[in-house]
C-alpha cells in the first residue's frame, strides 16, 4: 500500500516536492516507484540546468523499461543526490528521504498551486488505478 | 473494430531503424497516429544497445568495428542485442489505447501473447516467464537473452525474443527481437558477456537462447512469420490492421533524429544528447 506524507506537494506525474523557503526538494511518490518496479539507472541531470514545470528533466529506468521524469516545479537545479550513483535502488526503498532526486531554485513559488496535497494526490492515484484495472 | 496501423517489413540500416521507431513514437505522443505495429530487420550486422548501457564496457567495440558490425543505442532500456539473423517488431501506441494502459507490465503481458499467437501460427509452442529475474541480481550480464524477464517468451526454458520498452508523455515504444538464428560465438565475440572465464560465458550464450531455425529448421518464411504475428495482435486485441507508411512528419522526424541523434557516436557510444550532459 502507498502512503503520501502530508508534509509534500505532488505532482499528477507521480513526483513529489518537499518546500524550504524557495527551495524545492524533488523525488518520486512511493506509488511511482511501485509503478516502475526495481530501478536499474538513473542519468542525474546538470546542476545549474534549468527544469520547467510538467516537463521532463531526467530519464530513468526500471526492469522493463525507461521512462522520463517530470519536474512538479520551475527553477535551476542547485543539487542532485550523488548517493544514487552508488545505490539507486534507494528510490524504490526510501522513495521520501534518502532517495530524493534534485533540490531546486523555484523560480516562481505561485506554481505550487498546480500541485496536489497528500489527500488530492492519494484520490487522483485511486482514480488512475481504476482507468488501469 | 478500432484500426491500426502495419508497416510491413522493411530492411534498413541500423541507425534509420531507431529514427524510425523514435519518429513514429514521438509522433504517437501528441494522439495524431493511430497505435503502429512495425516489422523490420537490419542491412549489417547490428548491436543494439539499452539507453543506459556502458558501450565502452558492455560492447566489444574493437570486435565491431573490425566485423563491421554496426553499433546503435536504443531509445529503449534493457541490454544488448545482436542483430545478425532476426525478426524486430516494433510497437507504438498511446497509453489510453484499449486494452493498453500506463501498467508496464500489463503491457508486456498483452504484447508477449500476441507474439506466442503469432510463433504458434509457424508451429512454436512458447511459453511466457511468469516471474522475471531480478535484473540487479545480473548487472554483470550484458546481454538480453541471458535474462529472462517476466512476461518474456520462452521455448523450453531458453529465450526467442527479448524486448524493451520506453514511455514518454502518454505513450510507449516496445521494440523486440525474435531469433531466426543465432551465432553464439559471433554474439559472445560482440557483447562482453561477463567478466572472467570467457569459455564460461559462451556456454551461459549457448544455454540461453534458442532461434525460430532451432525448432522448425526452414518451415517458415519472413513473411509467414509477420503475417502470423499480425493476425494474433488482430485477434487478441480485436483490432483491425491498415497497410501504411511512414507520413511525411513522420520522415522529417525520422532525418532530423538521423542527423542530430543516431548517427552520432556522442549517442551511439556515449549516450548523450549533447556535450553537456
Amino acid at each position: 500500500m502507498s502512503f503520501y506524507p502530508d508534509d509534500l506537494l505532488y505532482s499528477r506525474e507521480h513526483t513529489w516536492a518537499r518546500i524550504d523557503g524557495n527551495i524545492a526538494t524533488v523525488g518520486i511518490t512511493d506509488y511511482g516507484q511501485e509503478k516502475l518496479e526495481e530501478i536499474l539507472s538513473i542519468k542525474l541531470p546538470e546542476i545549474d540546468s534549468s527544469v520547467e514545470q510538467d516537463e521532463p528533466f531526467t530519464m530513468i529506468e526500471s526492469s522493463k523499461t525507461v521512462d522520463e521524469l517530470i519536474s512538479p516545479v520551475s527553477g535551476d537545479i542547485i543539487s542532485v543526490n550523488e548517493d544514487l550513483s552508488d545505490d539507486v535502488g534507494i528510490i524504490n526503498s526510501d522513495p521520501y528521504d534518502t532517495g530524493w532526486l534534485i533540490t531546486v531554485d523555484v523560480r516562481d513559488l505561485s506554481i505550487l498551486d498546480n500541485l496536489l496535497d497528500a489527500w488530492e494526490y492519494g484520490d487522483y492515484v485511486e482514480e488512475e488505478e481504476e482507468v488501469d484495472e | 473494430m478500432e484500426k491500426w496501423r502495419i508497416i510491413q517489413f522493411g530492411r534498413f540500416n541500423a541507425f534509420e531503424n531507431m529514427a524510425i521507431d523514435e519518429a513514429i513514437f514521438r509522433e504517437c505522443q501528441g494522439g495524431h497516429m493511430p497505435p503502429t505495429l512495425r516489422f523490420y530487420s537490419w542491412e549489417r550486422d547490428t548491436v543494439s544497445m539499452g539507453y543506459f548501457q556502458d558501450a565502452h564496457r558492455e560492447v566489444n567495440l574493437d570486435y565491431c568495428s573490425a566485423n563491421h558490425i554496426d553499433v546503435v543505442r536504443r531509445p529503449t532500456g534493457g541490454k544488448a542485442v545482436l542483430h545478425e539473423n532476426d525478426l524486430t517488431y516494433s510497437v507504438v501506441a498511446r497509453d489510453d489505447t484499449t486494452h493498453f494502459s500506463s501498467d508496464i507490465m500489463e503491457t508486456y503481458r498483452v504484447i508477449s501473447e500476441c507474439l506466442i499467437g503469432g510463433l504458434h501460427r509457424i508451429g512454436i509452442e512458447t511459453q511466457m516467464m511468469e516471474e522475471g529475474r531480478s535484473r540487479t541480481k545480473a548487472t554483470m550480464d550484458a546481454y538480453c537473452f541471458s535474462v529472462p524477464s517476466q512476461y518474456e517468451l520462452l521455448v523450453k526454458g531458453r529465450k526467442i525474443c527479448g524486448s524493451a520498452q520506453v514511455r514518454a508523455k502518454g505513450a510507449f515504444l516496445q521494440h523486440g527481437s525474435i531469433l531466426i538464428d543465432t551465432d553464439p560465438v559471433h554474439t559472445h565475440s560482440a557483447i562482453t558477456i561477463e567478466e572472467g572465464n570467457s569459455e564460461d560465458g559462451l556456454e551461459r550464450v549457448k544455454a540461453s537462447v534458442t532461434s525460430i531455425r532451432k525448432n522448425i529448421g526452414d518451415g517458415f518464411t519472413i513473411a509467414s512469420l509477420c503475417d502470423g504475428i499480425s493476425e494474433a495482435f488482430e485477434e487478441r486485441l480485436n483490432v483491425h490492421f491498415v497497410d501504411g507508411a511512414i507520413t511525411r512528419e513522420e520522415e522529417s522526424l525520422k532525418k532530423l533524429l538521423l542527423q542530430e541523434k543516431y548517427t552520432k557516436d556522442l549517442w551511439n557510444v556515449e549516450g548523450k544528447r549533447t556535450n553537456e550532459n
